[in-house]
């Protein structure tokens, strides 16, 4: 009998041992969980990858890397916010709304009752719209965490708040000209870096990595990480056990809302405009990825590595039904199946997973039993 | 029992006399202004009392400038405009509609959310006796709105593809942007260009994707395009802010010298690129001329019961923005020199 890797769980309980797997350690479930993503991944390489020569080129790739990057970047703070159990759907409209307060403080800020016109330079501009985000985000944790409303609600309402709110500063107007920044007031800059492309690059790519490296170890290095999976396993049981679970709810929706106002400012300058329509959608794409990447809407359950690749999935699927020359109508239908079949693999996996635990338990009690019974019960148990 | 009886009338009464008061309003606003000319029509009324506008999307420049255009020009008249926006949802706009009607508006500018789709609704308004002019887009049945002040979509999309087709020395290899294939422009617009492309068998359409309307998406199907046809020498796109988003994919390879880029509605943003080079031309759409038009128009039905003008349809046609030209567009509106 090996008493190594196999550990037979009851049926009732194989998220904790799969959450055990969660970490740095590359065990079978981990391998099992996530290679389905990794599956898919490759699929859908191979697939466009033959029928067409364009696919896998240096050119082609950084493209969809960069496209990959902004929804990957707002799927991690997705991840946080799925992790603990809860939804996020006022992504997309962070990523609006930030665009829109930055592209009005490179416009300048009127000082009420004054003739004054406030010009923040670059830095200053960037770091107050991602606080705008953190405090979209914090709003939203607030509510949640703290007067325990359901947190669909909450940011199905910020959906429509901070989209209005981005409508408002946008009067209408896209703001193009002014990101330029003029060089006496100290704004200038900001293509040059937020669009540039460190190595080949570009920026946006480079930002997911090392947030993907940042929250691989918030989740599996610190209290954390530990805290916001056993909150989202069983809250419960967390909170009995001293997890501050008010504050690691309100915490991820701040951290969403940061990933969010990353997004913003990289996408404007990708875009070199803020638009009122900018993000739209953008929550749906990141639960997508989430939720491809082997993550449980119902919380506990997922990983940075899987997020990642779940939103490669969708970027390699996207741009590879372009490049084929699939008629735009049939992409649509053609990416929503690819999500309904990750989701559903995943399931089946899981009880067919589920299924050989218990069997396998049960022929370890049996055999147990067995051996009991024929040396008199002296055999040691496994 | 009684006493909720009496509160209940107590509170029609209420809104009763609220009512009259704002029809008094209305009346005595324009008391000075009303000209009973055409009263015989049986329509005939005074100006002033509310109008309802309702358009597309405000968040657009285009529909912003439609906006802004009718409410001032509302306003000078002498009425109390409300905007509203279906963002070409049907069920949206239909929705605005019964608003408006139990808002008792004394008229109603609507920018259609789709051709057939919008009938109904502005047959609710007909049989609740407000007058309707349409404006930006048409509705397929006639004799149901007093006015459609239409751009010529068409007229305009033939315009920018012959620019373009000139500019591309009639040869080449090019992709196209489609906007939502909802809005029956989308289509329009690229049979328009069709109609010109098509005669000159060396332009080859390579790709064509749907864009939405929308630069980032514009900017992100571009990309893709791009890795697919590395070598493509023109882009028609069905509006500027698909457009734009194509230039900056090509700006970001380093293609856009080589690249003749088209695009349709005139904003500022586009109107700029012509200026730089970046676009070869985009179609001004006369869209704040057009919404003058229509405001003047329903004001003279609601005093006189006639627009003043023979035909319903009125197709304004666009004017081309090349080089030329481009720095007399401001904010939709070509100053003729």
């Amino acid at each position: 009998m090996s008493t190594t890797t196999t550990t037979p769980a009851p049926p009732g309980a194989p998220a904790a041992e799969e959450r055990k797997g969660l970490g740095s350690r590359f065990n079978m479930n981990t391998l099992l969980v996530e290679g389905r993503a990794l599956i898919a991944l490759v699929i859908i390489i191979v697939i466009f990858a033959v029928m067409s020569d364009n696919y896998l080129t240096a050119g082609n790739l950084t493209t969809i890397t960069k496209q990959v990057a902004f929804n990957a970047i707002v799927a991690l703070g997705m991840l946080l916010v799925i992790l603990n159990g809860g939804i996020d759907l006022s992504v997309g409209s962070i990523v609006g709304f930030t665009a829109a307060v930055a592209g009005n403080l490179f416009r300048g800020v009127h000082v009420p009752g004054t003739d004054l016109t406030m010009f923040p330079s670059l830095w200053v501009i960037i770091v107050l719209s991602l606080a705008i985000g953190m405090l979209v985000g914090w709003v939203n944790g607030l509510l949640i965490a703290r007067l325990n409303l359901a947190p669909f609600i909450v940011t199905l309402g910020m959906l429509y708040v901070a989209r209005g709110l981005t409508e408002v500063l946008l009067n209408g107007q896209n703001i193009t000209n002014e990101l330029t920044g003029q060089p006496g007031l100290n704004n200038t800059g900001f293509f040059e870096i937020f669009a540039s492309k460190p190595l080949g690059l570009p920026l946006a790519a480079w930002v997911m990595i090392i947030l993907a490296i940042i929250f691989s170890i918030l989740l599996n290095r610190t209290p954390f990480g530990r805290w916001l999976y056993a909150t989202g396993s069983n809250e419960r049981a967390a909170q009995l056990s001293g997890v501050p679970v008010i504050r690691v709810k309100t915490l991820i929706y701040v951290l969403s809302g940061l990933c969010a106002a990353i997004v913003g400012i990289l996408q404007m300058a990708n875009i070199s405009s803020a638009t009122a329509d900018l993000g739209t959608f953008y929550e749906l794409n990141a639960i997508a990825a989430v939720v491809i990447g082997g993550a449980a809407l119902s919380g506990g359950r997922g990983t940075v590595r899987g997020t990642i690749i779940g939103a490669f999935v969708i970027g390699f699927l996207a741009n590879g039904l372009v490049i084929v020359g699939v008629s735009p109508f049939w992409q649509k239908v053609i990416t929503g199946a690819v999500i309904i079949l990750a989701v559903a693999v995943d399931q089946i996996q899981q009880i067919v997973q589920r299924r050989r635990s218990a069997a396998r338990a049960v022929a370890s009690a049996k055999a147990a039993a067995a051996s009991r019974q024929s040396t008199d019960g002296t055999s040691p148990s496994s | 029992m009684f006493n909720r009886i009496a509160s209940r009338s107590l509170l029609a009464g209420a809104v009763l006399i609220s009512l009259a008061a704002c029809g008094g309003g209305g009346s005595s606003n324009a008391g000075g202004e009303a000209a009973p000319s055409g009263s015989a029509s049986g329509g005939g009324g005074t100006a002033g009392g509310p109008i309802a506008v309702i358009t597309v999307d405000p968040s657009n420049p285009y529909w912003k400038a439609e906006i802004d255009t009718a409410t001032s020009e509302f306003k000078k008249l002498g009425y109390e405009p409300t905007t509203s926006a279906h963002k070409n949802d049907p069920d949206q706009q239909n929705q605005l509609v019964e608003t408006a009607i139990n808002d008792k508006v004394k008229g109603v500018l609507l920018d259609p959310a789709g051709a057939d789709e919008s009938v109904a609704a502005v047959q609710k308004l007909v049989d609740a006796n407000i007058p309707v002019v349409m404006i930006n887009a048409e509705i397929s049945k006639t004799g149901l709105a007093k006015a459609q002040i239409v751009s010529n979509n068409a007229q305009g999309a033939t315009l920018g593809a012959e620019e373009w087709a000139k500019a591309m020395n009639y040869k080449g290899s090019y992709v196209e942007l489609l906007g939502k294939p909802s809005d029956n422009n989308a289509q329009v617009r690229s049979d328009g260009y069709k109609g010109v492309i098509s005669q000159y068998p060396d332009l080859k359409q390579v790709g064509k994707e749907i864009a939405n309307w929308d630069r980032q998406t514009g900017q992100d199907k571009m990309e893709s395009l791009l890795s697919k046809n590395p070598d493509v020498q023109g882009v028609i796109a069905g509006n500027d802010e698909m457009a734009l988003g194509a230039i900056n994919a090509l700006k970001d390879k380093g293609k856009l010298a080589k690249v003749k880029v088209l695009g349709f509605d005139g904003n500022q943003d586009a109107v700029n690129a012509v200026k730089k080079g970046e676009m070869v031309a985009t179609v001004l759409q006369p869209i704040v001329e057009g919404t003058k038009k229509a405001a003047a128009q329903l004001d003279s039905v609601i005093r006189t019961g006639e627009t003043g003008v023979p035909e319903e349809k009125q197709a304004l046609d666009c004017t081309l923005i090349t080089k030329e030209n481009a720095d007399k567009v401001n904010n939709f509106v070509l100053t003729e020199q």
